[in-house]
Formats: structure tokens, C-alpha cells, sequence
């Protein structure tokens, strides 16, 4: 049985349909990229397996069992959640914020207990972060910030992580940070990952660590293509997609280790 | 502890402080014989400015500032606004207009004053929420627009309050009690407006933590396991309970639901497990020190809402400059 499977799918607003008859399942330890246009409406699909927009038609099944009928605060324990960007309002400590994972196991009228606290101090050290556990989170620089999203994420102990774009806004290290820690999390801990993103390469990436990684292409209401990176990211597929001109490179990275990129050469006019 | 002891410090200290001097001696006297109703050898008079009169106004000013400064930094949890106040949901202005429409009915300052202040208080956070409902939900940002439309519609209606009565003794006593007072403070006062007060004490201070995890956001708080409507709900009820209550017996105190907040997230940082019990602490040790102050400098008494300003005022100006390099 798959972790979370999709069937037949479909939401719309009132005048503008999102998507329609989507299909697809997400396997234990899987790395599942969507790939889109901005506007494709990567972030509503997301939304919809998160509990947080209901689907107009189909359903989506959760461990096997349809996602309507959970009541609020499993879901918490299935997958956890993190945000494209983060509004920063007050200044809580970082600990502080990882703590917030545990919401899930928390009464309504109680605080975080020692286990929980246990918990939250463990998924900082598994990100790296636990040094800065004191530091009110608004100083961090936004990487740091968004391994702190990470790690809360980590704190819930779901079977699944969604994220969407996480690495928008962040500069060339960190992006590639926080790609070294999902894949370190996929790789020991059999995590699941949805992951919406801008960067076909980003999928690459995770094909490249060996990493059992599938990607769908968002378009025009459906899904245009879905499978393996090296099957489906494709210069023509892309031209589909987003109306670019790629071409697909290949470089050595060490010994029988070869990274492929997609290099954007033009837009379509 | 520290917490608990402060505001009834606060208490005792303003026994003494008043135009009538009593010694420290005379003072525990009257607190022991009253209590264990026992015969007094004090005078009368110094027995009744005690107990009747500086003891129920100080236990008031407590239980008025501790309302007005938990409530204020539980909406701004909630709100994820540090600039939010107590009364965002309309809860002051609604409560002026049960307050200024109970004066023009019946003419004066009664107990349908207290009544028709709670009762308008509350109605007034309840239209905001109608306001505020979209499909099924409540997003934040349309909360805080319906509190802004209900509050300035009651402040109209307030204004047209005020030019409707009559000049000489309804207008007088319409804008004494919006400046806000505990100059009259009874024993039966506490002991109607203590209840809801009380209720919306424990009520924040039961779910404190969710309000961490609330001031995520709502997408984010959905995801991280909370139920929304509920949490929300019981935090929107409880501070409009402890506001209203606080607001129906004192008037409108401005300034306390939003700089009391401030000064505790200096002190003891944002994590709502602290804040919002400081914030009750102090918020009941600053009206009973403003009191007094009102009490000292002028002969007559000089209005609350009118010192708390001019207190709270500079002080946040201050607090502002001082903050602006720190943790925001």
C-alpha cells in the first residue's frame, strides 16, 4: 500500500479550474518532485493532500484511508509542512520554534513535555542547527531560517515532508544545504518527500545521490508527463512546459559519478 | 512567584497611598480585624478609606489591568500583530456605546451602565467574527477588518450618543466614564465583573502555548496540527470576556493591552508559556501604581484612561527607539 495516493483528483474555484483527474501515489522513502509553470497550481495540489483546501472531485488516501475522514491534528502526524517562505513576526528562540512541531502530540491545554523537548533538540542536531538553539530565529540568515522550518517539519515524526520551493530565496550555498539535508533525511530515515520546485535540476540532484526520485510536470490542468528525472526531464519536454529552449548537459563528478543539468538557453517568442 | 507576589505588593502599598495618611501599623490592624472579624480599635473612618474604600479599588485596578494586558498579548499572538491592542475586535468601543446608551436611557450611572457595557462589549467582537467569516473559516486579516469596521461604526454611534443627550448631566457622565475610572469601586462590582474576568483568566492561561503555535499563521498552525476554529474560538472568548468585564466596570483604559505586552516580551522573551502570565502580573501592578499616581497628584481625581496615555505614551516611544536595533 502506498503511503499517499492520489485518485482522480480535481479542484477548481468558482470560474477557473486548477486541475482535473490528477492520478498518482507517493512510496515510502520516494522523492517526489512537481515541476510547473508559476500559476500551475503546484502549491493548491499541495494544499489539498495537506488537508488545508478540500478537492472538488476524487479523493486522496492517506495511508490507506480516505484523508476526509480525519479529524483535524492527524493529518499533523502524517505529514509535516514546509512553507515556501516563512513570515518571521516575533522573535521566538529557535528551540522555540522546533518545539511548535509537537503541537500534534500536545494537548490543547498543555506545553511541549521533556520528551517532546527530547524530540525537538534531536531533529536541530540532525539539521545542524543546534548550536543556534538559543538565538532568536528573526536574526538567522534565511537559510538557517529555513533548516529551522526543516527540522520543526522533523519534529512532527511524520512518514512524510512536504515542501514547497524551500529553496526559493536562498543563495547558492544554502539552496544546496538544504538539498544535502533532504537527502540525508530520505537516505536514513526512509522519509517521504513532495517537493514543489522552480529547478528541474533539483530533481536531477536527487537522482544523481541514487535517491529513488520521480518527477511530474504540472500543465495545462493535468499532468503532462510523469516518471523517473532522466525520462521525462527532456528539451522538449521543457519547451513544453515552460516555452525555454534547454539543452541537456553531463559532466563527470568523480569516478563513475555523473551529475546531468538542464541549461536554459532562450525563451520561446 | 515573583509573579503572584508583585500585584499583591502593588495592593498593599496602595492602602497607604491617598489624601487620608495612615501608618503601616494601622493599616495591618485593619486588614487582620476585618478578616478575622474581629472588634477594631482603629478609628471608623480609617477603617472604612482601608477596606471599603483604597482595598476593593486596588483588588479592581489588579483584576482591570491583569484583564486588559493578557488579552492584549494574546490578540497579539493571535493577530501576529506586536501593534494589536486588547481591543482590535471592537470590544472597547462597543462597550462605550452600551455604556453612553445606558446613561441616555436611564440618565445616570447605574448598574445597567455595567450591564449594557459587557453586553455590547461582546456583542460588538461578535459582529466583527460575522464580519470576519468567509465560507467556513475566519481568516486573521478579515478578523482585524471586522474589528476596525465595528469599531469605528460604534464610535459613530457614541458620537451621536453624545450630541443626542442632554448637555449638563447625561454628556458629563457619557465622557467621564470613556475616560475610564475605578474611583468608584464596590466590593459588589468585583464580585459580578470578577467572574467573567476570572474565566477569561484561566481561559488564556490554560491554552497559552497553542498561542505559540496560532502566531504561525493559520496554514501553518492547521499543518502543524491545530483545530482552527476551536483554538481560535476559545481564545477570541476568552479575552473578550476579561475585556469586556474589565472594560464594563472601568471605562476604556487605553495603553495597558499594548504596552504591558511590550515591556514582558523585553523582559521575559515571546514564548507565550511566560508572556502571557507576566503580562497578567504586571498589567495588575501598572493600573494600581497608575492609580495611585492619579490619586497623588491631583486633589480631584484625574481620569485613567487620561494618565495611562500619558504614562504608556512616552514610555512606548521610548520602548520603540530602544527596540529598533534589538530581536525585531
Amino acid at each position: 500500500m502506498s503511503l499517499l495516493q492520489v485518485i482522480e483528483a480535481g479542484f477548481g474555484y468558482e470560474k477557473q479550474e486548477i486541475f482535473r483527474k490528477l492520478n498518482f501515489q507517493v512510496e515510502k522513502g520516494e522523492v517526489f518532485c512537481l515541476l510547473g509553470p508559476n500559476g500551475c497550481g503546484k502549491t493548491t495540489l499541495l494544499d489539498c493532500i495537506l488537508g488545508v483546501r478540500q478537492l472538488n472531485a476524487g479523493k486522496i488516501l492517506l495511508n490507506g484511508q480516505d484523508l476526509n475522514t480525519f479529524r483535524s491534528g492527524q493529518i499533523a502526524r502524517y505529514i509535516a509542512y514546509v512553507p515556501q517562505s516563512h513570515e518571521r513576526t516575533f522573535p521566538y528562540t529557535v528551540m522555540d520554534i522546533v518545539k511548535m512541531g509537537r503541537a500534534a502530540y500536545t494537548g490543547r491545554f498543555s506545553a511541549p513535555s521533556k520528551l517532546d523537548k527530547a524530540i525537538a533538540r534531536e531533529a536541530l542536531e540532525m539539521v545542524g542547527l543546534f548550536h543556534l538553539r538559543h538565538r532568536p530565529y528573526t536574526q538567522l540568515s534565511g537559510g538557517e531560517a529555513q533548516l529551522v522550518m526543516v527540522a520543526r517539519a522533523l519534529a512532527q515524526k511524520t512518514p512524510m515532508i512536504i515542501m514547497d520551493e524551500p529553496t526559493a530565496h536562498l543563495d547558492f550555498k544554502h539552496e544546496l544545504e538544504v538539498l544535502e539535508t533532504i537527502v540525508e533525511l530520505v537516505g536514513d530515515s526512509q522519509i517521504s518527500i513532495i517537493m514543489a520546485t522552480h529547478f528541474p535540476n533539483h530533481a536531477f540532484y536527487f537522482e544523481n545521490k541514487k535517491l529513488p526520485t520521480r518527477v511530474a510536470l504540472m500543465h495545462d490542468h493535468n499532468f503532462l508527463e510523469l516518471g523517473r528525472p532522466s525520462e521525462v526531464i527532456a528539451e522538449e519536454s521543457m519547451k513544453t512546459l515552460y516555452g525555454v529552449n534547454t539543452r541537456l548537459i553531463s559532466c563527470a563528478t568523480g569516478e563513475r559519478n555523473e551529475l546531468k543539468q538542464l541549461v536554459p538557453i532562450s525563451t520561446i517568442s | 512567584m515573583l509573579l503572584i507576589i508583585s500585584p499583591l505588593l502593588c495592593i498593599f502599598a496602595s492602602l497607604f497611598i491617598g489624601r487620608y495618611p495612615l501608618s503601616i501599623d494601622e493599616v495591618i490592624r485593619i486588614l487582620w480585624c476585618k478578616t478575622a472579624q474581629l472588634p477594631c480599635e482603629v478609628l471608623d473612618i480609617k477603617q472604612t478609606i482601608v477596606w471599603d474604600i483604597r482595598l476593593p479599588r486596588a483588588i479592581l485596578g489588579a483584576l482591570v489591568g491583569g484583564c486588559l494586558a493578557i488579552s492584549g498579548a494574546a490578540f497579539q499572538g493571535l493577530f501576529r500583530n506586536p501593534l494589536v491592542s486588547s481591543g482590535i475586535l471592537g470590544v472597547s468601543s462597543g462597550a462605550g456605546f452600551g455604556a453612553a446608551l445606558a446613561i441616555v436611557m436611564f440618565s445616570s450611572v447605574s448598574s445597567a451602565t455595567y450591564i449594557f457595557a459587557f453586553a455590547f462589549g461582546t456583542l460588538a467582537v461578535f459582529l466583527s467574527y460575522i464580519i470576519g467569516r468567509v465560507y467556513d473559516t475566519t481568516p486573521t486579516i478579515m478578523l482585524v477588518l471586522g474589528g476596525v469596521i465595528v469599531s469605528s461604526v460604534f464610535s459613530a454611534l457614541i458620537s451621536l450618543l453624545k450630541y443626542v443627550a442632554d448637555p449638563y448631566q447625561q454628556l458629563p457622565a457619557i465622557v467621564f466614564w470613556l475616560m475610564g475610572s475605578l474611583a468608584t469601586a464596590r466590593y459588589s462590582d468585583i464580585v459580578a465583573a470578577g467572574l467573567p474576568m476570572l474565566v477569561g483568566i484561566a481561559g488564556l492561561l490554560a491554552i497559552r502555548w497553542r498561542i505559540n503555535v496560532l502566531s504561525m499563521g493559520d496554514k501553518e498552525a492547521h499543518t502543524l496540527g491545530v483545530n482552527l476554529a476551536v483554538d481560535k474560538g476559545l481564545v477570541i472568548i476568552s479575552a473578550t470576556l476579561a475585556t469586556a468585564a474589565a472594560v464594563s466596570v472601568s471605562g476604556i483604559i487605553g495603553w495597558v493591552g499594548l504596552v504591558i505586552p511590550h515591556i514582558c516580551r523585553m523582559l521575559v522573551g515571546n514564548d507565550n508559556r511566560v508572556l502571557i502570565p507576566a503580562s497578567l502580573s504586571m498589567g495588575a501592578c501598572f493600573l494600581i501604581l497608575v492609580d495611585d499616581l492619579g490619586r497623588i497628584i491631583t486633589g480631584s481625581e484625574m481620569p485613567l484612561g487620561i494618565l495611562t496615555a500619558l504614562v504608556g505614551g512616552p514610555f512606548f516611544v521610548w520602548l520603540l527607539k530602544k527596540t529598533k536595533g534589538g530581536n525585531w
